[in-house]
């Protein structure tokens, strides 16, 4: 086989080819939005994760309510409930606004600008969730202190390794934090440079 | 025509052109689909940038090349893709024994070739003149000489190797 062979087999392919039209409208579409969607999986799957584990803690909560037998208590289960599921449910309205952008309308660039603005915001979500996770350990420590070991720690003196569980919680929790908010940083970034790649 | 319709019937119109590329960059169907989809995808996105000052055709070429470049370099498995498999004809598709066992040599010798090289004698097979793929490449034009004469001398050896 010499050059000139490969030239004709592959003008012989070509013609071939042309004269196969198999693909489908609905094939080329379906290709398109799928891409499109798979760049948003990752931090879908592990917002999704996140939320049903704040779900199911506070449907622990809710169904041990009657256990919350003081007016304090039962302040520090609303409070935590409210944190549980609150937040995750305004996660999970905007990860279903960033899905549901209809990229078949509209430029993939006004698209993208549309999705880093919801983006945005959830990330000064995250930011006021950090900090209120904080705060919400000061209700959720005594809630479920209360459920699992039927313990009023307001009434009990902690002991010195309960200090230090709680303190090693505490430290745990700066650094979850720091790296599940370094991670929103990344994908914001990334999704600025796809924006950039734009321009 | 919305511009939805104008891409589809532009992705129809030239899925032989998609189809090529992706059958020099990969050497299997699952990557093929892969890359396929990938090429689609990306032309999709960087359609409204299309300006005219161009043939439609070249700007397909290289955002379909890139992409392959790309794809090759990453060479990562997507879980998810949509089944586009009766879209891909396999060498058994072709009626002609001959042609068959022709496009099965043609492969073979293609994938001696680096990524760059592949892409310049695809585009030569494709009938582009020097201009033309300095155009598509963004090489110069006597660059595009000098390479191309190359790679024919590497093809030949090999040719005359089997």
């Amino acid at each position: 086989m010499d050059i000139e062979e490969l030239q004709s087999a592959w003008t012989q392919m070509s013609n071939e080819l042309n004269h196969q039209k198999k693909l489908t409208n609905q094939i080329i579409l379906d290709m398109t939005k799928q891409k499109y969607q798979n760049k948003f999986t990752t931090i879908t799957k592990y917002e999704t994760l996140g939320a049903i584990i704040c779900f199911a803690i506070a449907f622990f909560v809710l169904i041990n309510f009657k256990k919350l037998d003081t007016w304090y208590l039962q302040v520090c289960g609303i409070l935590s409930l409210s944190f549980l599921i609150v937040l995750p449910a305004i996660v999970l309205t905007t990860l279903k606004r960033i899905k549901n952008i209809d990229i078949l309308n509209g430029s993939y660039k006004d698209n993208l600008k549309l999705y880093l603005k919801t983006k945005n915001r959830l990330l000064r979500l995250q930011q006021i969730g950090i900090a209120v996770g904080f705060i919400g350990l000061v209700f959720i420590v005594p809630v479920t202190s209360k459920i699992i070991s039927n313990k009023n720690v307001f009434l009990t003196s902690l002991k010195t390794e309960q200090y230090i569980i709680f303190a090693i919680t505490i430290v745990a929790m700066v650094f979850f934090c720091k790296w599940a908010y370094n991670g929103y940083l990344k994908v914001t970034r990334s999704a600025q440079e796809l924006l950039q790649d734009l321009e | 025509m919305q511009k939805e319709e104008v891409f589809t019937d532009l992705i129809r119109e030239h899925q032989a052109l998609l189809y090529k590329v992706t059958s020099i960059y990969t050497d299997n169907k699952e990557d093929q689909e892969d890359l396929f989809q990938e090429i689609v995808f990306q032309l999709w996105k960087y359609f409204d940038s299309f300006r005219n000052d161009s043939k439609i055709t070249t700007w397909m070429y290289r955002v379909a090349m890139n992409t392959a470049i790309t794809f090759v370099k990453k060479k990562k498995r997507r879980p998810d893709s949509v089944s586009v498999a009766d879209v891909f004809s396999t060498q058994s598709d072709y009626k002609d024994d001959v042609l068959e066992e022709r496009l099965k040599l043609l492969y073979q010798h293609l994938q001696h070739l680096n990524t760059l090289e592949k892409g310049l004698i695809f585009l030569l097979l494709e009938g582009k003149s020097y201009k033309e793929i300095a155009q598509i490449t963004g090489l110069s034009d006597s660059n595009v000489g000098t390479k191309i004469s190359r790679i024919k001398k590497k093809l030949k050896t090999n040719m005359t190797k089997q």
